[in-house]
């Protein structure tokens, strides 16, 4: 959290909403997007960004920065979305912590030429979007709120095993329509 | 595994190349206007403040009827609150059994919604 952001925190915890309209401006894309990763509807995504806010506002002197505060929204949000599709906290528990070994982390160093075919990019985009709630969530958490996994643990309440399981088996997912991609190019 | 590597390659390039979905509108001014209207509840709201001095009355009720009861009427008042306790103290032995017959209960009533489940299955 920068110095910026605490300073504004604590304004807004005094009850200035000028702070507090500063963090909802920095903030809201970020939830938002999450939200509408999991809903898939942008009217309730809105309206989930929207809450959230109303709600931090209001839990906002109970905020004791022992998280980062986008975290927080994230939680806050989190269980909105729980509300809205009570069958996605099951998914998340039900997903257990086979996967304990760490996964091997992303190779950013990859040259862009690795990934020339923009065709299998928009395949895997599509794949991504038509990834289970409860996969997308974690992934959401992960790839673009850029959390790493104990804070997506801690946000969403779930033992790292858990987390770590939810994004091996997503990544297999897309592995496996990748698979079909490239059968479909064979075959073709 | 050269091509599991290389699918591992193409999916964290499209996991990190997915852009972050853009908002149709801000929602700021809706928040603001929001929060404007809701003001925080203060430390102790007013049902808190109601139910405090419910309690706090009843409790002083009591302390002031206590106070002026007849010396007559507390010692039968002690009596009949030693009685309900001896009469507590013999019927104590049913306690545990009333107890584990309750959790059986309980236990046997978790069963239904399984066998109802069960039941219906052997139908179709």
């Amino acid at each position: 959290m920068s110095d910026n952001e605490t300073t504004l925190i604590q304004k807004a915890q005094k009850g200035n909403h000028e702070a507090f309209a500063m963090l909802v401006d920095e903030h809201q894309r970020y939830v938002y997007n999450l939200a509408l990763r999991v809903v898939k509807d942008e009217n309730e995504a809105l309206d989930l960004t929207q809450e959230t806010f109303v709600r931090a506002w209001t839990a906002l002197p109970n905020f004791k920065g022992q998280s980062q505060f986008r975290t927080w929204l994230y939680r806050i949000v989190t269980n909105l979305c729980y509300n809205r599709l009570p069958n996605l906290r099951r998914s998340l528990n039900d997903l257990g912590d086979d996967v304990m070994e760490d996964i091997p982390e992303t190779n950013f160093n990859a040259p862009a030429s690795e990934f020339e075919n923009n065709e299998t990019r928009q395949h895997l985009h599509r794949a991504i979007d038509a990834l289970d709630a409860n996969y997308k969530l974690l992934i959401t958490l992960r790839y673009q709120n850029e959390l790493s996994y104990d804070e997506i643990a801690s946000t969403l309440n779930l033992p790292l095993g858990t987390v770590k399981t939810g994004i091996f088996r997503a990544k297999e997912q897309l592995r496996k329509s990748l698979v079909h991609l490239e059968d479909s190019w064979i075959t073709a | 595994m050269d091509n599991r590597l290389k699918q591992d390659a193409l999916i964290e390039e499209a996991l990190n190349s997915q852009s972050l979905a853009p908002m149709p509108r801000s929602i700021t001014a809706d928040v603001m206007a929001r929060i404007q209207k809701d003001t925080r509840p203060a430390l102790i709201t007013w049902n808190d403040f109601a139910l405090s001095l419910v309690i706090a009355l009843c409790i002083g009720a009591l302390f002031f009827t206590l106070q002026n009861l007849p010396p007559v009427m507390l010692v039968k008042i002690r009596i009949q609150g030693i009685l309900l306790y001896q009469s507590f103290l013999v019927n104590m032995r049913w306690l545990i059994p009333i107890l584990f017959f309750g959790l059986g209960a309980f236990l046997a009533a978790l069963t239904i919604p399984m066998l109802y489940q069960m039941m219906v299955g052997r139908r179709r």
